[in-house]
C-alpha cells in the first residue's frame, strides 16, 4: 500500500498526535497514539466501544488534557491558557453523539450564541448566517423551532450548523448518528457527505461502516488505547493488514 | 363569651399595614437571597478548596439552625459582634436572609448538577469562556427548574416572617399580637390574623402549583 499517496501529502499536517497518551484513574484510555490528520482530509477513526475513539476525539480540542506525548494543531502544541484554548476551539467545531443543543434556544439562537456571545457579532449579521447555514443543513423551515420539537436527526443537523458558524478549520464528529433512529440517519451522513465534499477537514469517529469506507480518505482502527491499523479505506475494509482488524469488522458483520 | 368583631375593622389600617410589612419583609428577602443563593452554590461548586469549604460551612451552619434562634442571635448577639446596632426590620432581613440563602444555595446546587456535562461541554467547544458557559447556557436551564422550588420556598416564607415579631418587627404577626394584648381580644385577632395570613397566602400556593405545571421537569 505504499503506492497511496494522501491528500495534501505535500503540505504539513493540520493535526498531528504524537505518542498521545490518556489515563482515567488505573484504566489507560489512549496508550501511546500517533496519527496525523492532512487538510481537506476525512478521517475515520473505528474500533470497539472504549478503544479510545471519542477521548482522542476529546483531547483534540482540550475538553480532556492529556497525560503524555503532544498534539499540534496547525504547527502549534494544543495551548495550557484558558484564554489560548479559547481560540483554539473557535476553530474546530465538535458534534456531539447526544446533539447537547441549547434547549432553552429555537434552532436558530443555537446556531447565532457562538457567533453573538465569542465573535461579539452583531445580531442581524449572526442571524443572516445561521438562516444560510440551516438552509444549507435542509432545515429552512424549522429555524424558529425548539430542539424538543425537532426529531433526532433534524437536532444533530442543527448542531452541525452550530459548529459550522464558527468557520471551523476542522470538524470533529463523536459518533454523530449513534443516538439516531435509523430513519433519520441517512439525512445526517447527507450533510456530512456535503460537507467532505466541499473540503472540509473532518475527523469521524464512528460506526458506520458503509460511511467511513465510501467517504473517509483514511481510516484508523482503535483498540485499548493503541492503533491496531490505518490506512486508506481500501486497505482496511478489503485487505486489512493486521488479523484483528478483520475479527473487529467480521463482529459488526461485515465481509469486505 | 361574648365576641366582639369591630375591634378587626376598627384596626384594619393598622392590619394593612402589618401585611404590607410582611410582604415587603418576603420580597427583599428573595431578592437578597436568590442572588445569594447562586452565589453560594457557585462557591460550593468552586476548584478553589477554601472558597468551597467556606461556602459549605456557611449553607450547613444556617441551615440547620432554627429560625427562631438566628432571629434572637441577630438581634442579641450580632450588635456585639459587629459593633453596631441595626433596626429591628433590618435585623429581621438579615437572620431570614442568612437561612434563605442557605436554603436556595442547595436548590441551586441541585438545580446546577441536574444540567449534564455535554451542555457546559457544547458551549466549551464553541470557544465560550466558563463564566458565558454558566449565564448563558446552564444558568438559564437551571433556572426554569428550580422556579417550582423557589416558588415553594416563597410561601414557606412568607409565613415564616411572623417569627421576626419576638423582635418587635412591625409586621402583621407582631401587629395583630399588639392589637390582641392592648385589647384582650384574644380570639378575635388570631382568627383574624389566620384569615389574613391565608387570605394572601392561598392564592400565592395557587400560583406555586401553576408555575409547578408550567415549569416542571419534563425531558
Amino acid at each position: 500500500m505504499t503506492a497511496f499517496a494522501r491528500k495534501n501529502a505535500d503540505k504539513p499536517p493540520m493535526l498531528v498526535y504524537e505518542d498521545v497518551r490518556k489515563r482515567y484513574g488505573s484504566f489507560i484510555a489512549l496508550d501511546g497514539v500517533s496519527l496525523h490528520v492532512n487538510a481537506g482530509e476525512v478521517v475515520c477513526l473505528i474500533g470497539p466501544s472504549g478503544s479510545g475513539k471519542s477521548t482522542l476525539l476529546r483531547c483534540t480540542n482540550a475538553l480532556e488534557t492529556i497525560d503524555g506525548g503532544e498534539i499540534r494543531f496547525e504547527g502549534r502544541p494544543l495551548p495550557t491558557k484558558d484564554s489560548e484554548i479559547r481560540q483554539i476551539r473557535q476553530r474546530m467545531g465538535m458534534v456531539f453523539q447526544s446533539f447537547e443543543l441549547f434547549p432553552h434556544q429555537t434552532a436558530l439562537e443555537n446556531v447565532t450564541i457562538g457567533l453573538t456571545t465569542v465573535r461579539k457579532m452583531a445580531a442581524e449579521e449572526a442571524k443572516a448566517r445561521a438562516l444560510a447555514l440551516l438552509a444549507k443543513v435542509g432545515l429552512a423551515d424549522k429555524t424558529a423551532n425548539y430542539p424538543a420539537n425537532l426529531s433526532g436527526g433534524q437536532q444533530q443537523r442543527v448542531a452541525i450548523a452550530r459548529a459550522l458558524a464558527m468557520e471551523p478549520h476542522v470538524m470533529l464528529f463523536d459518533e454523530p448518528t449513534s443516538a439516531l433512529d435509523p430513519e433519520t440517519v441517512g439525512e445526517v451522513l447527507n450533510v456530512m457527505r456535503n460537507l467532505a465534499q466541499e473540503g472540509m477537514t473532518m475527523i469521524v469517529v464512528t460506526h458506520e461502516m458503509s460511511f467511513a469506507q465510501r467517504v473517509a480518505n483514511w481510516v484508523v482502527v482503535f483498540e485499548r488505547g493503541q492503533l491496531l491499523e490505518q490506512g486508506p479505506p481500501q486497505q482496511i475494509f478489503e485487505a486489512p493488514t493486521v488479523e484483528r482488524t478483520r475479527d473487529f469488522l467480521g463482529h459488526l458483520g461485515w465481509n469486505g | 363569651m361574648k365576641l366582639d368583631w369591630s375591634i378587626v375593622w376598627q384596626s384594619r389600617w393598622l392590619l394593612f399595614e402589618g401585611a404590607l410589612v410582611t410582604i415587603l419583609l418576603t420580597a427583599l428577602t428573595m431578592l437578597i437571597a436568590v442572588p445569594g443563593g447562586i452565589v453560594l452554590a457557585l462557591m460550593r461548586n468552586s476548584r478553589l478548596k477554601p472558597i468551597a469549604l467556606f461556602a459549605t460551612g456557611f449553607v450547613e451552619l444556617f441551615r440547620n439552625l432554627p429560625l427562631l434562634l438566628l432571629v434572637y442571635w441577630a438581634f442579641y448577639v450580632m450588635p456585639v459582634l459587629t459593633g453596631f446596632g441595626l433596626p429591628p426590620f433590618t435585623t429581621g432581613l438579615v437572620a431570614l436572609c442568612l437561612n434563605v440563602s442557605a436554603y436556595n444555595s442547595e436548590t441551586f446546587r441541585s438545580g446546577i448538577n441536574s444540567i449534564r456535562r455535554g451542555q457546559s461541554e457544547a458551549g466549551l467547544a464553541l470557544g465560550m469562556s466558563r463564566l458565558e458557559v454558566f449565564r448563558q447556557i446552564v444558568l438559564p436551564q437551571a433556572w426554569r427548574r428550580v422556579l417550582p422550588i423557589l416558588a415553594s420556598t416563597w410561601v414557606s416564607l412568607f409565613k415564616d416572617t411572623s417569627l421576626v415579631s419576638v423582635i418587635a418587627v412591625g409586621e402583621l404577626a407582631h401587629t395583630a399580637m399588639q392589637i390582641r394584648s392592648q385589647s384582650f381580644r384574644v380570639l378575635e385577632m388570631l382568627t383574624a390574623m389566620a384569615a389574613i395570613y391565608w387570605v394572601l397566602g392561598y392564592p400565592q400556593a395557587k400560583i406555586v402549583d401553576w408555575i409547578h405545571r408550567k415549569y416542571g421537569v419534563r425531558e
